[in-house]
C-alpha cells in the first residue's frame, strides 16, 4: 500500500488511527502490529509469512544471544542470525543476479529463480540484523514478541525506511507518550512529505518518463533529465521519510532523521552525511567499524571504504550499475579523504558545483537499466553520438516543467524553512503563520487528494530496494 | 492563536478530514459510469480468500477507491487547474487548452505508422481494384495543426505528413484539403470537425472526384450541449459545444444500411445525440460497414470511402453527388471480408483518414 494512495489516506489511515487510539496503552503495540500486518499484506499477502518468519527468528536469536552473550556461543548465534537474515535477502533479491552472472561467465544455463522481490525486505532485514547485533553488543533482548514484531513491521517505516535501529527505539516501544503537540508535529511532517511526493516528485518523474520515451534526445534534454531525476529521487525518498517520521510521531515514536538538505553539501563526504542518513550510519556501525574502520592503517581503511560503498550500492539493487554507483562514491570519498577535501574548502561555490555535478552523474548511473543505458545517458550529457544541442521536446518539457523544476530546486534547500523561521521570529508573523498553517495544510491535503483521484504517475522509487 | 491551540486545531481538522473522507467513501452511493470520462468506473472487487491471497482484491480495490471517490469530477478539476495555473504545466494528461479549444497533443510523427497505413491501403487496392477504379487519398489534419505551434505545444509537421502519405500512396491521386481548414472548423471540446463547417471540403473532394454537390444545405442545431471527448479528459471548466447538422433534399431522402448489425439506420441518429458520445449521431458512430443509397441521384456514380470517424460527418455532404456511398472502417472489419458486401466495379474509391489515425495506424487491419 502506498502512502500516496486513496486507499491509504481515506481507508487505512483513519481506521488504523481509530484502532490505535481506542485501545488501552498496553494494547497499543498489538494494535500497531495488526495495522502493520494488514498494511504489508495489502501489497504482499504471501510475503507476510516470510516477514513473520524473519521476526520470529530475530526474536529467538535475540534471546539466545542475550543468554550466551558472554560466551563464544553467543557470537556463533549472532553470526547465524545475521547469516540467516542475509540469506533471505540473497535468495529473494540477489539470487538471479548471481545466477545470471555465473551463466554469463561460464556459459552455463542455470535456471533463474524469478522470485518477486518482497517489498521492504532490504529495510526490515537490516532492522533485524541491527537488533540481534545490538543485543550481542549488550542491549537487552526484547522479551515480548509483540513489541519486537511491532518494531520490525511498524508500517510507517516498514517498506522504505528510515532504517530504525532497535537501540534507538527500544525504550519507546514500552514507554512513549502521546500529545497534541507531538501529533501535530507528525501531521505537519506527514503532509509536507506527501506534498513533496505528489506535487514535486511525481511531476519530476513524469519528466524523467518523457525523456526515457522520447525519440528526440538532445544535450539539453539529457541535462534536464539528469537534473530532474536528481531532484525526483530526493523529493520521492525524503518525502517518504518525512511521511514515515511524521506518522511515527503521531504514534508517539521519534525516528531518526534521514535527510538534511543533501544538495547544499560542499563535498561528497558532506553529501553522505546528509543523504539517507539511516543507511549510511547503519553501514558505518554494522559493517565499516566491525571491519576495522580506520583503526588498522590507511591501506585497510581504504579497502574498507571500497567494500562498504560497493555494498551500499549493491543494497540498492541487484545490478552492476548499482555496484558501479557505490564504487564511484568509494573512489570520490577516498579522493576527498586523501587530498581533495582540503582543496574543496578553498572555494565554497566550486565545491558546490563539484558536488552537485558528481551527485547528478551518479544518479544518472543509478537510474539506468543497466550499464549500457548508463553509458548512453552519460554520453548524452556531452553530446556524444551526434545528438543535437536542443530538441523541440526538450524545449517543451522545459516550458512545461519549468516551475516544478524551480520549486524542486528551491525546496531542496533550507530557504523555505529559513524564511518560515524568520517570520516566526516576529510575533505578528508568528501569529499569522499559526493561523494560516492548519488551513494551508488542509488545502494541500485536498489538492493532493485531487492529484490522487486523477490517478497520475505515482510509484515510489525506494520500494524496489 | 497560540501554538498549543494551533496544534489542537491541526490535529482536529486532520482527523476530521480523514474521518469524513472515510465516511463519504463508504456511505455515498457509487456511480457505475463516468459521463465526463466516458468510461465504466471500477466496481467494488469481490472479497474472497482466493482474491485476497492472490493480491487481486487489493489491486482492484485501489482502482475502485480512486474511481469511487466522492466528488470525483470536482477533484479532477482541482487537479487540472492546479497543474495549469499553479505549476504552469502546458498540458494536463496530454490535453491542453488554447484559445478556448481543447486538444490532445499529437507528437512526434510516427513514420512507421504512416508506412503501415499506406501499405494497408495498397493491399486493399491490389485485392479489389482495377485500373478502371479511380482512387483518391486525402489526409485530414487534426486540430493540433492549427493550435499547437502557436500555443507553444509540440506540433507535428503536417505538410510533411501529407507529402509522405501522397508519396507513399502512389496508387492514389492525392486531394489536399488542409488549406480549407482552420481551427474553428473543429469542435472546441472534441476531436472531430464540425459538419456545418466542412461543406467547402466536401465540395473540393467532389470536384476533384468529378462530381457535383447540391450545396443547398439547411443547418439544424441540437438543443442539448455537446461535451466532447476532451472535455472529460481535460477536466477543465470550458463551455460546451453546440452540435449542428445539415440537411438537403438528397440527405433527406437517402437510405442508410448498417451491414454490421443488418439494419437500416438514420443518417442522423438524434437519440445518439443524447447518448454518451453525441458525435455518434452521424451515421450511428463506429460501424464497420455502412451503405448510403441516394434514390433521387442524377448520376449512377458510386463511391467507396475507407475512413475513420471523421468520415461519418462528411459522407452525408457527398451523397448528392453519388447514387451510392459505401463507408468501410477497416479498423473494425478485415478488408478480406469486404468482397462479401461491396462490389467495387466502377466505383470511385477515397481513402479519407485523419492524422490521428494515420499516426497510430496499428488499428488498421
Amino acid at each position: 500500500m502506498l502512502f500516496s494512495s486513496i486507499s491509504f489516506l481515506y481507508y487505512f489511515l483513519p481506521l488504523a488511527l481509530m484502532l490505535y487510539f481506542a485501545v488501552p496503552k498496553r494494547m497499543k503495540n498489538a494494535a500497531l502490529l495488526l495495522s502493520s500486518l494488514i498494511f504489508y499484506g495489502w501489497g504482499e499477502p504471501k510475503y507476510v509469512l516470510l516477514m513473520g518468519v524473519s521476526v520470529l527468528l530475530g526474536f529467538g536469536f535475540g534471546l539466545l544471544i542475550e543468554r550466551y552473550r558472554k560466551k563464544r556461543t553467543g557470537r556463533i548465534f549472532c553470526m547465524i542470525s545475521v547469516s540467516v537474515s542475509l540469506s533471505f535477502l540473497l535468495c529473494f533479491k540477489y539470487a538471479d543476479f548471481f545466477l545470471g552472472n555465473v551463466n554469463a561467465l561460464t556459459g552455463w544455463k542455470l535456471p533463474l529463480l524469478h522470485l518477486a522481490l518482497p517489498i521492504g525486505i532490504s529495510f526490515y532485514t537490516f532492522q533485524i540484523i541491527s537488533y540481534t547485533v545490538d543485543v550481542y553488543r549488550g542491549e537487552a533482548a526484547q522479551k515480548n514478541l509483540i513489541h519486537l514484531a511491532a518494531y520490525v513491521t511498524m508500517f510507517p517505516q516498514l517498506i522504505a525506511g528510515p532504517i530504525v535501529r532497535y537501540r534507538d527505539i527500544a525504550g519507546q516501544l514500552t514507554q512513549r507518550t502521546h500529545s497534541f503537540q507531538g501529533a501535530a508535529m507528525g501531521i505537519r511532517r506527514f503532509v509536507i512529505g506527501l506534498a513533496k511526493k505528489i506535487l514535486i516528485a511525481n511531476q519530476l518523474g513524469e519528466l524523467c518518463g518523457a525523456f526515457r520515451t522520447s525519440e528526440e534526445k538532445s544535450v539539453l534534454f539529457c541535462w534536464m533529465y539528469a537534473v530532474s531525476f536528481t531532484l525526483h529521487i530526493y523529493f520521492d525518498f525524503s518525502g517518504y521519510s518525512d511521511m514515515a517520521i511524521g506518522l511515527g510521531r503521531v504514534f508517539g515514536f521519534r525516528f531518526m532523521e534521514n535527510f538534511n538538505y543533501p544538495y547544499i553539501s560542499a563535498s561528497i563526504t558532506e553529501f553522505w552525511r546528509r543523504w539517507h542518513i539511516s543507511l549510511g550510519t547503519w553501514f558505518r556501525d554494522y559493517v565499516y567499524i566491525p571491519l576495522g574502520g580506520n583503526r588498522r592503517g590507511r591501506k585497510r581503511q581504504l579497502m574498507n571504504i571500497l567494500l562498504v560503498w560497493m555494498l551500499t550500492g549493491f543494497w540498492h539493487g541487484a545490478a552492476w550499475n548499482f555496484i558501479v554507483w557505490g564504487a564511484l562514491f568509494a573512489v570520490l570519498l577516498t579522493a576527498e579523504k586523501l587530498w581533495l577535501l582540503e582543496r574543496l574548502e578553498k572555494s565554497r561555490i566550486l565545491s558546490h558545483i563539484y558536488t552537485l555535478l558528481l551527485v547528478m552523474i551518479s544518479f544518472v548511473i543509478f537510474n539506468a537499466e543497466g550499464m549500457e543505458q548508463a553509458c548512453s545517458d552519460l554520453a548524452g550529457l556531452v553530446g556524444a553520438g551526434g545528438i543535437p544541442l536542443v530538441s523541440a521536446e526538450a524545449l517543451y518539457a522545459l516550458r512545461s516543467f519549468g516551475i516544478v523544476l524551480l520549486a524542486g530546486g528551491i525546496g531542496a534547500t533550507p530557504a523555505v524553512r529559513n524564511l518560515a523561521g524568520k517570520i516566526t521570529e516576529n510575533p505578528a508573523g508568528g501569529r499569522i503563520l499559526n493561523l494560516l498553517e492548519p488551513a494551508v495544510l488542509m488545502v494541500l491535503m485536498l489538492v493532493m487528494t485531487a492529484y490522487l483521484v486523477d490517478g497520475s504517475f505515482n510509484p515510489f522509487l525506494y520500494f524496489r530496494f | 492563536m497560540n501554538t498549543q491551540k494551533k496544534d489542537f486545531v491541526l490535529c482536529f481538522v486532520f482527523m476530521l478530514l480523514l474521518a469524513v473522507g472515510l465516511a463519504l467513501c463508504v456511505l455515498l452511493p457509487k456511480e457505475k459510469y463516468s459521463g465526463s470520462e466516458r468510461r465504466m468506473l471500477s466496481p467494488m472487487p469481490e472479497l474472497s480468500a482466493e482474491s485476497v491471497w492472490s493480491g487481486r482484491f487489493m489491486s482492484d480495490f485501489e482502482d475502485y477507491a480512486t474511481d469511487a471517490f466522492p466528488f470525483r469530477d470536482a477533484f479532477r478539476r482541482v487537479k487540472a487547474l492546479t497543474a495549469l495555473h499553479v505549476f504552469s504545466r502546458k498540458d494536463n494528461n496530454g490535453i491542453y487548452a488554447s484559445e478556448g479549444f481543447l486538444a490532445a497533443m499529437e507528437y512526434p510523427v510516427n513514420e512507421a505508422s504512416l508506412a503501415h497505413a499506406s501499405e494497408r491501403f495498397r493491399s486493399v487496392c491490389r485485392k479489389y481494384l482495377t485500373e478502371e477504379n479511380k482512387v483518391y487519398l486525402s489526409v485530414i489534419p487534426d486540430k493540433n495543426c492549427f493550435l499547437a505551434e502557436e500555443s507553444g505545444h509540440l506540433s507535428m509537421n503536417y505538410e510533411d505528413i501529407e507529402k509522405q502519405m501522397a508519396d507513399r500512396a502512389d496508387f492514389a491521386e492525392y486531394i489536399r484539403i488542409s488549406d480549407l481548414l482552420e481551427k474553428d472548423d473543429y469542435y472546441r471540446t472534441d476531436t472531430h470537425w464540425r459538419q456545418e463547417k466542412i461543406t467547402d471540403v466536401a465540395e473540393r473532394l467532389a470536384q476533384k472526384m468529378g462530381t457535383t454537390l447540391s450545396q443547398e444545405y439547411e443547418t439544424h442545431t441540437l438543443e442539448q450541449d455537446f461535451y466532447g471527448v476532451y472535455y472529460g479528459q481535460a477536466a477543465l471548466p470550458v463551455p460546451p459545444d453546440q452540435l449542428q447538422y445539415v440537411m438537403d433534399a438528397a440527405i433527406n431522402s437517402c437510405r442508410v444500411y448498417d451491414w454490421q448489425n443488418n439494419r437500416e439506420i438514420p443518417v442522423y441518429d438524434l437519440e445518439r445525440a443524447e447518448g454518451r458520445d453525441p458525435y455518434e449521431m452521424f451515421l450511428s458512430g463506429p460501424i464497420s460497414l455502412v451503405t448510403i443509397e441516394n434514390p433521387g441521384a442524377r448520376t449512377d456514380k458510386k463511391l467507396v470511402i475507407f475512413r475513420d470517424s471523421f468520415g461519418s460527418s462528411i459522407a452525408p455532404l457527398l451523397i448528392s453527388g453519388y447514387s451510392q456511398i459505401t463507408l468501410a472502417d477497416i479498423r473494425y472489419i478485415h478488408p478480406d471480408l469486404l468482397e462479401q458486401f461491396v462490389d467495387f466495379e466502377g466505383c470511385d474509391v477515397l481513402f479519407l483518414y485523419s492524422t490521428l489515425v494515420l499516426n497510430h495506424s496499428e488499428t488498421i487491419k
